[in-house]
């Protein structure tokens, strides 16, 4: 009867075969049969992976509770792995979408040099590009959908919190637009940061359409005067372990096609810099090439259909639609790239917790069987000396 | 002599080949570009750019941009663009009819300009798929 309970207990757990740190679960089953298993030792003794494999760490489990939880390690393994296999491939499709961006990124920047040389523009003001004095930023803050990729979405929530918190005691009110699931709930539960909008990220890639619905949120912000200065926050990839979150200036746009820092720092749009997933040494890496882009030339007759004020205004939507993809896509590599390390740490760290699991799992079984044989050999001594 | 169309969006490229003529919406009405058609550049509005292959026409909805045409190279920059035979009409359709309503509910400056402009985009993707 009392081996009974303690095996529908064990098939009933849902706990026991998923969650590698069910420490509570085991302590019940202590309390149930207390002389016939050994309570379980606490989680430290588990983490506390000393060198040497003779130094053995302290678990002590029946082998039935060993044997599942070996199984369910060894599936979580499994998981990792596979996790971390589907993230490094889609850091490649992401890259891929990067370089696709290139031709219009490319075109755009160049016509509105041409466009600013040859019409002298310097001194008219469009829409999108009036300097006013700061009274009210918005923040567009870029994290992912899905968690299990380490420190990301934390990074770039931290460094928007540090933000709004220097723009505060400047005396600047601060209004945030949040990009992604993890943001959303986030900031969804913070009272004192005022939030405009909550924008899901569509699908797995984003498109033009999701930079559209964020281009138009800010744009008719920034033109209602609601807010006079656009930044945007979001992780720059910089390589495969380690990602930065970053702040640029989105609006007010700069004549002369060049993206901001906040510490007025500018790049030059026309040496734009390209990131490439490359095999060094057998290991991925990522290069960041700049590339010079040519100027391409425009032809001296060319004559403008309407007013060039009224064509500068038509681009300028789309030089902001393409700088919120960019940053949209960076992002989503940095994304996956610490997803991919962080399942691959989470993988080493299963195969060490099955190794140690495995050594104490023989440990108790040859135990036993010595157990048994010692019963034996005594039993049969008592009957041949009797 | 033929076109060199090409038609660019942040995220892709959207067409990339040769035309007999094209007919874009621009700011200041339709223009048509037959070959050899002297260099300008103008802005496109959200609109409709008809291509003509052959003899057989195919629609695109532009959402607004820019176009430089120079020797029989035409290059388009728009925000977005969508083949008619890409676009659902049902789905079209109601996002229309929800635009609309978008824009009946606005209330200030900052509504009115986002809702016009869902309202403009919406209204150019069931004209696509109404123009043949």
């Amino acid at each position: 009867m009392v081996g009974s309970i303690s095996t529908s207990w064990l098939l009933s757990s849902p706990s026991n075969s998923k969650s590698v740190s069910g420490s509570d679960s085991f302590s019940f089953l202590a309390t149930l049969k207390p002389f016939r298993y050994y309570p379980f030792q606490s989680r430290s003794q588990d983490r506390i992976s000393p060198r040497s494999p003779f130094q053995s760490i302290q678990i002590r489990a029946g082998i039935r509770e060993l044997r599942e939880r070996i199984d369910s390690v060894k599936n979580t393994q499994k998981i990792t792995e596979a996790m971390k296999l589907v993230a490094a491939a889609r850091v490649r499709r992401a890259q891929e979408a990067v370089i696709n961006c290139r031709p219009f990124t490319e075109t755009l920047v160049g016509v509105l040099h041409s466009i600013n040389q040859c019409a002298q523009l310097e001194d008219i003001d469009f829409p999108l590009s009036i300097v006013r004095p700061v009274k009210r930023v918005a923040l567009v803050v870029v994290t992912g959908d899905k968690g299990l990729c380490g420190g990301f979405n934390n990074a770039v929530i931290k460094k928007a919190n540090l933000r709004v918190q220097e723009l505060k005691q400047r005396g600047i009110s601060c209004v945030l637009i949040s990009v992604g699931k993890k943001g959303n709930a986030y900031f969804s539960r913070r009272d004192d940061v005022d939030v405009d909008k909550f924008i899901e990220g569509g699908g797995v890639f984003p498109t033009a359409k999701e930079a559209q619905v964020i281009a138009d949120d800010v744009f008719s912000l920034f033109v209602s005067e609601e807010v006079d200065k656009v930044e945007l926050v979001y992780t720059k990839f910089v390589s495969l372990v380690k990602s930065d979150p970053v702040i640029h200036t989105l609006l007010p746009l700069s004549m002369k096609g060049e993206s901001c820092d906040v510490k007025g720092e500018c790049v030059d749009a026309m040496e734009d810099e390209m990131f490439r997933l490359t095999s060094k040494d057998g290991k991925l890496a990522v290069e960041r090439t700049k590339l010079e882009a040519e100027k391409p030339e425009i032809s001296p007759l060319m004559q403008f259909e309407q007013d060039p004020v009224q064509i500068l205004d038509a681009m300028m939507p789309l030089y902001l639609n393409s700088q919120i993809l960019r940053a949209l896509q960076e992002s989503l590599a940095s994304e996956l790239a610490s997803r991919m390390s962080a399942m691959s740490n989470a993988t080493d760290n299963a195969v060490e917790l099955k190794k140690n699991l495995t050594v104490a799992y023989n440990r108790q079984r040859q135990a036993k069987i010595t157990g048994e044989l010692l019963e034996i050999v005594a039993g049969a001594e008592a009957l041949r000396g009797s | 002599m033929t076109l060199n169309l090409c038609v660019l969006t942040p995220n892709r490229i959207v067409w990339d080949s040769e035309v007999k003529e094209i007919i874009l919406s621009t700011n200041s009405g339709q223009i048509g570009v037959l070959p050899n058609h002297a260099p300008i550049a103008t802005a496109v509005d959200i609109g409709i750019l008809k291509i003509r292959l052959n003899n057989q026409w195919l629609t695109m909805a532009l959402m607004g941009g820019f176009a430089r045409i120079g020797n029989n190279e035409i290059t388009i920059l728009v925000n977005d663009a969508e083949k008619n035979s890409d676009i659902d009409p049902q789905e079209a359709q109601q996002t229309l009819e929800i635009a609309e309503a978008n824009l009946r509910k606005a209330e200030g400056k900052r509504q009115t300009i986002e809702a016009n402009l869902a309202l403009r985009r919406a209204r150019t993707r069931v004209e696509a798929l109404n123009t043949i």
